[in-house]
């Protein structure tokens, strides 16, 4: 991981939006194409929470055992699934590699999609994520993040460890 | 000529399913055991009798009333059962049936029943025995499609999401799935486990479900292509909009 990496404005951001929920394999598969293309910095997938005990009505508590919660494997690096994957946003380094990811989704998604080009993931740091990470020194009031492209990418109220997996490039 | 009803305007397809579910003029595409459905509606245990609220009205002795002497109480108000919910999600992917037409279809179609009608959701509140014969009806007719439709006393998510892979509308609690082909149902309408996995049957085609939906879609078939149904619709609003607006007065 690059240390003190900032999000810069020249980065360019691709929603991709399937017309279907994928399952887990499907998702998987999308991940790994979207990998595999040079240029991707982060990924960002969201859909419908799949929740690990029921939260309200007389089973409260109960075990769900939803079977799309699972865990997948992506660029070798493993996570479960909390969702049932709706949409990926991919941030590129160059706007030049959006042919690419556009040919990734084709070989991954077996139903139509949308890709839409624009700015999705947040860049600054709100007052929760200030709360979160505080200020770097009583002098530099700047975010205590060793790399600010984590903005975003989870809820600043939930566990980093849980809902975030960092893909090591090779060489850092 | 004898009298018949008409429920509602329209010759496009979408137009003549919202008049047969209003009418209860269903076609049955499935077999769903009493066992089956006890078990899925998750008020009580398959085979056990009814819990009661108050004895059977005959043994209560009723006060003198001339609506009483008029109106034959439904067998579950008779026996005295418990008032029980059964609540159904339906997608607007073509599903078969629209939340309000769950309702028309309820109250026309039956007694003793309390529809509850949300963007989403339609919920039903009966007495018990009376609840079982309403759900056989809406579980094994046209008006569900257990692909498109779910049986959810909470956690009713689904409705207006898109579709599964596999065609499906999507179920947080995961009470019913598309198993070698057919749904399978292994959880009560509230998410907790039952001891049998209840066949549900197959889910429509994506044609089949164009065909017997009672949604107006435009890529299906759209509101505005039914004249006669938009010219209704106007007139309503127009007497609803004029009603009880007497500017001399």
């Amino acid at each position: 991981m690059v240390r003190t990496a900032k999000v810069t404005d020249k980065l360019k951001q691709i929603r991709i939006f399937p017309h279907r929920l994928l399952l887990p394999e499907t998702a998987e598969k999308l991940l790994n194409e979207l990998d595999s293309v040079k240029g991707v910095v982060r990924m960002l997938i969201s859909g419908k929470n799949l929740p690990r005990k029921i939260t309200c009505g007389p089973g409260t508590g109960m075990d769900v055992n939803h079977p799309d919660r699972i865990i997948i494997h992506v660029s070798g690096s493993a996570f479960e699934l909390h969702v049932i994957v709706g949409e990926v946003l991919v941030e590129v380094d160059d706007e030049s590699v959006v042919e690419e990811i556009k040919k990734a989704c084709e070989r991954a998604l077996p139903f139509p999609f949308e890709m839409k080009r624009g700015y999705f993931i947040k860049s600054k740091p709100t007052l929760t994520d200030y709360g979160k990470y505080g200020f770097k020194s009583r002098t530099d009031e700047t975010i205590n993040l060793e790399d600010e492209r984590i903005l975003g990418l989870i809820d600043p109220h939930a566990k980093v460890e849980t809902n975030l997996c960092i893909v090591k490039a090779e060489g850092l | 000529m004898a009298y018949k009803p008409q429920y509602y305007p329209g010759n496009t397809s979408v137009a003549k399913n919202r008049r047969k579910h209003m009418a209860g003029n269903l076609e049955k595409l499935r077999d769903i055991s009493d066992e089956d459905l006890t078990a899925i509606l998750g008020h009580r245990a398959p085979g056990s009798d009814y819990p009661s609220t108050h004895p059977p009205l005959a043994e209560m002795g009723e006060p003198d009333c001339p609506v009483r002497e008029v109106v034959d109480p439904t067998p579950g108000a008779a026996a005295g059962d418990r008032l029980r919910y059964v609540q159904f999600s339906d997608s607007m992917y073509n599903a078969p049936a629209v939340p309000y037409w769950r309702s028309y279809h309820a109250a026309i179609n039956f007694r003793g029943v309390d529809p509850g009608t949300l963007s989403g959701r339609q919920v039903n509140e009966m007495r018990e025995r009376d609840l079982e014969e309403f759900s056989k009806k809406a579980c094994e007719t046209e008006i569900t499609d257990w692909g498109l439709a779910g049986m959810r006393g909470c956690t009713v998510h689904g409705h207006s999401l898109r579709l599964q892979e596999d065609g499906t509308m999507f179920d947080m609690l995961d009470r019913r799935r598309l198993e070698g082909g057919v749904m399978v149902m292994d959880k009560d309408q509230v998410g907790v486990p039952i001891d049998r996995k209840v066949n549900l049957g197959k889910p429509m085609s994506e044609s089949e479900a164009a065909k017997r939906t009672t949604f107006y879609r435009v890529d299906n078939v759209s509101f505005r292509s039914d004249k006669e149904v938009v010219e209704h619709v106007q007139k309503v609003w127009e007497l609803r909009t004029k009603y009880g607006f007497v500017p001399k007065a």
